[in-house]
């Protein structure tokens, strides 16, 4: 049972959505290559393997200094804009963060939140616009509304990858506003959005992280 | 001078569009630094952007001229890494015509503000090549129209073999931008309204061809030197004969 969440949790969050990208990776790329560049899942697989050998070589031992280098190796090996959008949210996530030894349920979702507010300032996506904050946003809003009512992180953490699930499969319907999607307007409806996946991928990440710390 | 930044998904594509816009502006040419694709392949790496920014930083700003997608979210994440204090402009240009506008304008000493707007108009030339209904921005934006007393002009006909194309309009560019004079170019077979000689774009997009003959008027308190270089410079062809 977790209590709050240490340092080390949370560079098993980083691994296990590490793991979970490569697993995902063929699927991720599928769902881009119907209405984007077909580059999603290798290029989010090649940031994350950086961002694991950069944690593993010399572990960092504040969830700031954590973040700083997921966030920096991300911008620098992603190439695609995932790599400005998830350093966005990592950068902003351990700002937040801070050099705290442990993070409550309160905590780590004002987080998630400062991660949220950065993605949708880099990528001026709205919700609904069939992006990444489709899942992004109801995860946050799920987590806030479970740490109110004095969850644990791990209860916080769970129903948060419930809200991101829903919300990634919500965007199926929706007709891209923003990124190469947007191009294929109307035809960009009836396809599972890839960057809305790979959220819904790292909220999983954190919940499985947290559940086995 | 101002720096320039290029920002491409592909480092074969920046490193030919500087080239080509080289040609264009490349006897002292500006400070022009490449960020352009991540680990060999494509993509764009907003640490590597910033790097480029503070080494091509000088007193007299940055513009960063960029491809799309991933290359605008990088280059706005750039400008928050970069420790240069010099102003930095994003433009919005297209990436090909707004590099070369912006180099051939940069070459000539001309502002940060002045190069990012001449940039940003970088598509009226095609539009109007085109036959567009958009309006040609950069014909409309321009030094106002000068006051007929202190105005002085000369008549002559564009006789180079390929008129007044990028090359010779780049260079009556660079001669306009050496004085303090508003200087204007009209083509007198087509009539129409004159265009600023400092713009490239407007240059480009009015298409004189051989054989048209064309005013240039300029006024200011460098008027005069700055019709006896144009002159010299049409009447001898801008080098191609």
């Amino acid at each position: 049972m977790a209590g709050d969440a240490t340092t080390r949790d949370l560079i098993g969050w980083i691994e296990r959505f590490h793991d979970l990208v490569r697993e995902h990776q063929a699927e991720l790329t599928e769902l881009d290559s119907v209405i984007g560049d077909a580059d999603h899942g290798s290029n989010l697989a090649r940031g994350m393997d950086a961002v694991v050998a950069k944690v593993q070589a010399d572990a960092p031992t504040t969830p700031a200094d954590l973040f700083k280098t997921v966030g920096m190796t991300l911008v620098s090996t992603v190439g695609g804009a995932s790599g400005p959008l998830y350093g966005t949210f990592f950068l902003r996530f351990g700002g937040s963060a801070g050099a705290a030894e442990a993070l409550d349920a309160t905590a780590l979702g004002a987080a998630l939140r400062a991660g949220l507010d950065g993605v949708v300032a880099r990528g001026k996506a709205a919700p609904g616009d069939k992006t990444m904050i489709d899942a992004l946003t109801p995860a946050a809003d799920a987590w806030d509304a479970a740490a109110a009512s004095g969850a644990s992180v791990l209860d916080a953490a769970s129903a948060a990858r419930d809200a991101a699930r829903e919300g990634r499969d919500s965007t199926i319907p929706l007709v891209a506003r923003k990124g190469r999607a947007s191009y294929l307007g109307e035809r960009s409806a009836g396809h599972l959005d890839p960057g809305a996946a790979s959220t819904t991928l790292l909220i999983e990440a954190l919940a499985d992280a947290l559940a086995t710390s | 001078m101002i720096g320039i930044v290029v920002v491409s998904h592909s480092d074969a594509l920046a490193r030919a569009a500087v080239e080509l816009a080289l040609q264009m502006g490349g006897d002292a040419p500006p400070a022009i630094e490449i960020a352009a694709g991540v680990e060999g392949g494509f993509g764009t790496d907003a640490v590597a952007i910033a790097a480029a920014i503070d080494r091509a930083a000088g007193e007299d700003g940055v513009l960063v001229v960029m491809d799309l997608g991933s290359a605008i979210l990088s280059a706005e994440m750039a400008t928050e890494f970069a420790s240069s204090t010099a102003r930095v402009v994003l433009s919005p240009a297209p990436f090909v015509e707004g590099l070369i506008a912006a180099v051939v304008l940069a070459a000539a000493g001309a502002d940060l503000d002045t190069v990012a707007a001449e940039a940003r108009g970088g598509l009226s030339a095609k539009l109007d090549q085109l036959g567009s209904p958009e309006p040609a921005t950069a014909r409309e934006s321009a030094e106002a129209p000068t006051g007929a007393a202190s105005e002085s002009h000369f008549d002559a006909v564009i006789d180079n073999p390929s008129g007044l194309h990028a090359r010779p309009a780049a260079l009556f560019v660079k001669a306009a931008s050496r004085h303090d004079a508003v200087v204007q170019l009209a083509d007198l077979d087509r009539g129409g309204a004159p265009v600023p000689g400092r713009s490239l774009i407007a240059l480009m997009a009015l298409g004189v061809r051989p054989g048209t003959r064309i005013r240039v008027s300029a006024s200011g308190p460098e008027a005069r030197a700055a019709l006896d270089e144009l002159r010299a410079l049409v009447e001898d062809g801008f080098g191609e004969r």
